[in-house]
């Protein structure tokens, strides 16, 4: 596509790419002269407080999408793997090693029963399995608890959730500046990250170039299970507390922030750097709705309608493009 | 071949659902059946003291009516090939709606009743344009929609259940009729009726099961699948508007937060029915069984003491399942 029509294809593309950008830098700008607290140190180090745990199950979130699936439990899996170190430290392990190894296992191992059931019980679009397993994984982290949050972790476990490194920048969004590079490089530069791609291109042409496709979508959905995981840890330790309740709306932030970033619904197609510019939208619309002092549930109806709004969009460029491709297939 | 595949589906469709508006010879519904039976037995063995009780029973059908009409609403969605995850929110809304315009003495009965079902029926209608005219996946849509009208619910409530409501609404979903079947029965069965007339009579209904079973087939047939697809959204949405009217009613307050989780059990009661996830195969008494099952199934946990927490993961295990057995099913096919 890139190159069929030379170089104006590429020019709208970059534009495309930079829209998500400039709606963020739009949004800033607006917010910084609408309200006197959100240009401050203080709130942009807090701002990036927010964004990391979002950012880390957004970078999930996106693999499956460009799978061509979607995870919607994915607010479960983190308030699992958050619950399971939890009730670690109530049976009295503080060792920070067993604790967030024990973490990491619990959301890689959900993850890939999210996969398993994609795949080799041959479920329809992953959004009813994951609904189910939404409710399993909640409940499981409810009745491991009693439902009652746990507090009390060792340091070591709250570093990557409190921490600064310099200039007040917080060791969470360091994390998720490195767990982003890493996945560029993972999704680019490996065999297994270009199957990734092509498999949610066109699952059937991946499967005849003699891609194990199933293989492939567990990865994927362990992969996911692993960063809910890592949002689990960084929630944990900025709370010092295991909520069984957390990350209702996580699912919808993360899927946001994935179409805001232009990763396309039909699967094939997005970049990790676009996700991370769609979670900081969402992040940053969350923190300006606060300082304005609009209610939680104006946030709900807002963040809603984005999501809406980047699928229409997405929609719309995607029959743009198979508009394009037909004009161009009759010249 | 690729002719040959849909000419198959469409027979497949008609085969399956030429029995009309009962058939029990179908062996998908009649094995639900049964199984509702097994259930309802093992139940009454296990707890027959406060199980078996006329008055428990009449109670799961109460619990079963309100999900029960949602789960009407729901069939249609899903047999057109889509999904509906917003029903829940918008029993919300139009629960807080109905509410605020029933206390004492300020506004006729028919007020809260037309607004209630108004609203639902235009949440279901902005639903269905998503889908039909704007392209986007149902899911979408609908987890969108599901966001913005629970947040609508808090607004307009300010975040507190509306209290103080009149006699008179209460006894909308509170009243007997023949002084034993709850309103709420007589609104189930009536509902299930007509959905079940609408799917199996009507040309509407036959389109219905046309669009789900082959969109392209039933386009190129002339059906006019925009309409049949904002039709299905607006019926589910009005549906979900009378479900709020009348979970209002039962709980005499209307409360911005209830309703979370209901289009789980909805859905679950469709598939259970063995109506197809990928849409245009199902029966609609298949989703009345389904409901009942479910209400029988909570309804004797929470009488054998098994924890809220558990039955979470029970019923999202069912869904699982239910939609295990549907694609089992096909393979057969």
């Amino acid at each position: 596509m890139k190159n069929a029509n030379g170089k104006n294809i590429d020019y709208k593309e970059v534009l495309s790419k930079l829209g998500p950008l400039l709606a963020l830098v739009l949004v800033s700008i607006a917010l910084s002269l609408g309200t006197e607290q959100f240009m401050t140190v203080g709130n942009i180090t807090n701002i990036m407080r927010q964004a990391s745990i979002n950012s880390l199950i957004a970078a999930g979130m996106m693999m499956v999408i460009l799978t061509g699936g979607i995870d919607l439990s994915v607010g479960s899996i983190t308030a699992f793997a958050a619950c399971v170190m939890g009730v670690m430290i109530k049976n009295g392990i503080m060792n920070p090693v067993l604790l967030i190894v024990s973490g990491f296992g619990a959301g890689t191992f959900v993850g890939y029963i999210n996969g398993i059931l994609l795949t080799k019980l041959r479920l329809p679009h992953p959004f009813i399995s994951t609904i189910g397993t939404r409710n399993i994984f909640r409940g499981l982290a409810l009745l491991i608890t009693a439902a009652s949050p746990i507090s009390g972790f060792p340091k070591a476990v709250q570093y990557p959730g409190t921490g600064d490194i310099f200039l007040g920048i917080p060791v969470s969004f360091l994390i998720v500046i490195v767990m982003y590079i890493g996945i560029h490089i993972f999704l680019n530069n490996t065999a297994l990250g270009r199957h990734i791609y092509a498999v949610g291109g066109n699952k059937e042409a991946a499967r005849l170039s003699g891609l194990n496709v199933n293989k492939i979508l567990i990865i994927v959905y362990a992969i996911c299970g692993f960063m809910c995981a890592f949002a689990a840890l960084v929630m944990v330790g900025r709370l010092n507390t295991a909520f069984p309740l957390a990350g209702s709306t996580a699912d919808m932030d993360a899927i946001a922030s994935c179409i805001i970033g232009g990763v396309s619904f039909l699967g094939g197609k997005g970049t990790i750097w676009g996700t991370l510019i769609g979670s900081l939208l969402i992040t940053v619309l969350r923190n300006g709705l606060n300082l304005i002092g609009a209610s939680a549930d104006m946030q709900l109806v807002v963040i809603g309608l984005v999501i809406i709004v980047a699928v229409y969009v997405d929609v719309l460029r995607a029959s743009a493009e198979a508009k394009s491709k037909r004009l161009a297939a009759k010249k | 071949m690729f002719k040959k595949l849909s000419d198959n589906k469409i027979k497949e469709s008609i085969e399956r659902n030429n029995g009309g508006y009962f058939n029990l010879h179908s062996l998908r519904e009649l094995g639900i059946f049964i199984v509702f039976l097994v259930i309802l037995a093992v139940l009454m063995i296990l707890s027959p003291n406060a199980f078996a009780r006329p008055t428990n029973l009449i109670n799961i059908l109460k619990q079963a009516s309100i999900n029960g009409i949602l789960a009407a609403g729901m069939t249609f969605v899903i047999l057109s090939g889509g999904i509906d995850l917003s029903v829940g929110s918008t029993v919300a809304l139009t629960g807080v709606i109905a509410a605020s315009f029933a206390h004492p003495g300020e506004y006729p009965l028919f007020v809260p009743i037309i607004l209630a079902a108004g609203a639902g029926s235009f949440i279901g209608f902005l639903n269905g344009l998503g889908v039909a005219y704007g392209n986007i996946p149902s899911f979408i849509v609908t987890l969108g929609s599901m966001t913005i009208v629970r947040g609508l619910a808090l607004i307009a409530s300010r975040g507190q259940p509306v209290f103080n409501l009149s006699k008179s609404f209460e006894h909308i979903a509170g009243g007997f009729i023949f002084e034993y079947i709850p309103h709420l029965v007589v609104f189930f069965v009536c509902v299930a009726g007509i959905a079940g007339f609408i799917l199996t009579k009507t040309v509407f209904g036959r389109h219905v099961y046309a669009v789900g079973g082959n969109e392209t087939a039933a386009k190129v047939s002339g059906v006019n699948v925009g309409y049949i697809k904002v039709a299905v959204y607006t019926i589910a949405g009005f549906l979900a508007g009378i479900a709020g009217l009348l979970l209002a009613s039962r709980i005499v307050s209307g409360n911005p937060t209830a309703g979370a989780g209901y289009e789980l059990d909805a859905i679950a009661a469709v598939i259970i029915g063995g109506v197809s996830m990928s849409g245009g195969a199902g029966k609609w008494y298949g989703t009345v069984i389904g409901a009942l099952i479910i209400a029988v199934i909570g309804n004797g946990l929470d009488i054998l003491g098994v924890s809220s927490y558990f039955q979470l993961i029970i019923k999202g295990s069912i869904i699982i399942v239910a939609v295990l057995l549907d694609m089992k099913g096909k393979g057969k096919q």
